[in-house]
């Protein structure tokens, strides 16, 4: 849509009125203002990588997290980041 | 300046640095330098400023000009036209006290009109542990021999004392003489090339040629950071060294035509020597920044004016003296690195003109592994093991990532032939080989890092030693993007055959306990090893497992294809092309694609049902 302009490689952002929303690029369920953190509003699977990654990743900390954040509305993967327990979500602004 | 003119004097100054790049390549008699090229070769301009970067570690460019400038500091009035100085102090302008700039003033009638400056990882250094990287030590003043700036050719006359009185401060004098003097002909024949080139245009036509090469890029630069869009884009980067673990946080913001990167947060220095001071932060945001970002501009001080870079004073990015830094390179200068690979990678996904050349970030950690000891003809022989410099492509938004593919940092690294290694050192490989699951899974997938073991063979001594600098066996270092997971960390394990799991102890230092998973290629107890140094004695074998690239994208939208056909080819099992990307494969390895289609549609019902974070 020509009124999307990219977020990120899975987000896009569309004009609303006083600002931007952000949406998912694959379905365009609303993720929220782009002012906001969308992490919020994303589905979270969060585990150890050391569980969840496969075997190569068996010998990594137990502590270590994979965050996997999905569209609410189609599952699509949106981003990942690792993170130790109680580290804040990366959180990246596009603006302009 | 007519155009011709002034492209002819560009693409000389090009091949100045290509021949000056064979020439160090060919006197050099290490496999760090003439087959891992651990190596650069840069020209500057009179006040030292860049001219023109070289290949070879990029994070070097920046810091071998400030090189440039502390020697014209501190040497003001006395350079001479044929004199070199060597400065290898990290708290001055190097990276680590083993990776030594030689600088070398240009002269034309008299007058100084240039500079070039090249690096090599020299043979020893004399720091605590062999090959320069010396994970025991605590402090800089165990880190080898150091110095802010010093004489060694003299009007083209070897300053012999200077010379002498290093060279009785490092093990194996005779090849670091070699690296000293591969690197005095590369700034040989970089002065050469340069003052023949004056000689044919004038001083003045070829200053004003630089001068408009570095305008050129500053306004290119400044150009592209305009189309892109404004933002900030946040990365992390943990490093674990012996149980504890320190993370590099990033900030980048991009205003306009200008970019900041901001490290604050990240971790207070370290009593390893994990930590990287200043100068070498600056140098390793920009290793990234210059084939990322500037892949079609000319790489100088244009380039460096519309960026800024924060990093806390006493922090593992600004360490202090006397704080150790000999791991820097592989340690918080990588990590620096790949947090900035991973931010610009974001900052090109959001934007319309650029999003296709988003990358995840590349073979993201070092293993630094130096073999010494007595070898199979007598002679004490000291050496890295250059596996770590073949590497492993990110994943990008069109494509996987290069299998064993090198790194950003270093455009023309490589690894040394088997051959070469084991007829230097008394050990054999047992393997070597792409690691099956080691590149990242998404929609692309990361390239595969590798594996390998290698055992004592024909040792006079019954083995020998290695030091081992082995950060990031806890942490995947190599970040996927948008959806797509990490490439695997790097694995270190002390195989003792005869022995259970956790026995392996004794001379070692360091970590060298705990259980782990064995390898049915080489039986015998598994123990990992990461920070010190360690015998290989006897039947003892060393497995050592490097990272793979991280992926790009949602692993279940790979095409179920590209998976079979990574299972044919032994890069992913057929465990992770069920469980991570959701592909059913028959017992021909062909894709059953009924099955596949359940499979992915449960995946993403079960996706759905997860947690809402609000």
């Amino acid at each position: 849509m020509s009124d999307r302009r990219p977020y990120s490689a899975t987000i896009d952002r569309v004009a609303v009125p006083g600002g931007e929303d952000l949406v998912c690029r694959s379905c365009g369920h609303g993720l929220g203002s782009a002012d906001a953190v969308w992490k919020e509003v994303a589905r979270l699977d969060e585990r150890p990588l050391c569980e969840a990654g496969g075997s190569v990743f068996e010998a990594t900390d137990p502590k270590l997290l994979l965050r996997r954040f999905y569209c609410p509305g189609c599952g699509a993967a949106l981003d990942t980041e690792t993170a130790l327990e109680g580290e804040p979500f990366l959180v990246d602004r596009v603006r302009g | 300046m007519d155009p011709m003119t002034f492209s002819i004097i560009r693409h000389r100054l090009f091949r100045i640095v290509d021949e000056a790049v064979i020439t160090l390549k060919h006197v050099s008699g290490s496999a760090i330098t003439n087959e891992g090229h651990d190596l650069m070769v840069s020209l500057y301009r009179a006040d030292g400023s860049l001219l023109m970067g070289g290949v070879g570690f990029l994070h070097h460019l920046t810091s071998a000009a400030e090189a440039c400038k502390s020697i014209i500091r501190r040497f003001e009035g006395r350079i001479r036209e044929g004199d070199i100085y060597l400065l290898n102090d990290p708290y001055t302008a190097a990276l680590h006290t083993s990776d030594i700039y030689l600088v070398a003033p240009i002269h034309h009638d008299g007058e100084l009109v240039a500079w070039s400056a090249c690096f090599v990882h020299v043979y020893d250094i004399g720091a605590m542990n062999p090959g320069g990287f010396s994970p025991q030590s605590p402090d800089i003043f165990t880190e080898g021999f150091s110095s802010p700036g010093i004489k060694i050719v003299d009007r083209g006359e070897m300053v012999d004392d200077v010379l002498d009185t290093m060279l009785n401060m490092v093990r194996s004098p005779e090849m670091v003489t070699l690296d000293l003097r591969s690197m005095i002909a590369c700034n040989n024949v970089a002065r050469e090339r340069m003052q023949a080139l004056i000689g044919k245009y004038g001083a003045e036509t070829v200053d004003a040629a630089g001068s408009e090469l570095i305008r050129q890029s500053e306004d290119l630069f400044r150009a592209r950071l305009r189309e892109l869009p404004d933002g900030e884009w946040q990365s992390r980067q943990y490093l674990d060294v012996d149980g504890e673990t320190a993370v590099v946080r990033l900030t980048m913001t991009k205003t306009g035509d200008r970019l900041a990167f901001d490290f604050t947060g990240s971790s207070p220095q370290s009593r390893y020597a994990i930590n990287c001071t200043r100068w070498a932060s600056l140098g390793g945001l920009f290793a990234p920044l210059f084939p990322l970002l500037c892949y079609d501009i000319t790489w100088n001080e244009g380039v460096i004016r519309p960026v800024e870079m924060i990093a806390p004073e006493g922090s593992i990015v600004n360490c202090t003296r006397p704080a150790p830094v000999s791991v820097a390179t592989v340690a918080a200068i990588q990590s620096v690195n790949n947090a900035a690979c991973a931010t610009i990678g974001k900052m090109l996904a959001a934007s319309d003109t650029y999003r296709a050349q988003a990358t995840a970030v590349w073979h993201a950690n070092h293993f630094a592994i130096f073999k010494f000891g007595r070898n199979q003809k007598g002679g004490e022989a000291i050496g890295i093991l250059t596996e770590t410099f073949a590497g492993a492509g990110g994943a990008r938004s069109f494509a996987d990532g290069v299998e064993i593919g090198g790194e950003i940092p270093n455009p023309i690294s490589r690894m040394a032939n088997v051959e070469t290694v084991e007829a230097n050192f008394p050990i054999r490989y047992l393997f070597r080989k792409r690691m099956i699951d080691s590149g990242g899974p998404g929609e692309w997938r990361g390239g595969t890092g590798g594996e390998m073991a290698i055992t004592p063979h024909k040792a006079p001594d019954g083995g020998i030693h290695y030091v081992i600098s082995g950060k990031g066996a806890r942490h995947p270092m190599s970040d996927g993007l948008a959806g797509g997971l990490p490439g695997a960390p790097n694995r270190y394990l002390w195989i003792k055959p005869g022995e259970s799991s956790g026995e392996a102890s004794g001379e070692a230092s360091g970590e060298a306990s705990g259980e782990d998973g064995g390898d049915e290629r080489i039986p015998g107890a598994a123990n990992p090893v990461s920070w010190g140094v360690f015998p290989l004695m006897g039947e003892d074998a060393l497995y050592v497992r490097w990272n793979g690239g991280g992926g790009f994208g949602d692993p279940l939208a790979r095409d179920p294809d590209r998976v079979a056909e990574d299972v044919r080819k032994g890069l992913v099992s057929r465990t992770a092309a069920e469980d991570i990307y959701a592909v059913a494969l028959g017992d021909t390895g062909a894709v059953d694609r009924s099955a596949t289609e359940r499979l992915r549609s449960g995946r993403l019902a079960a996706r759905l049902e997860g947690e809402q974070v609000s």
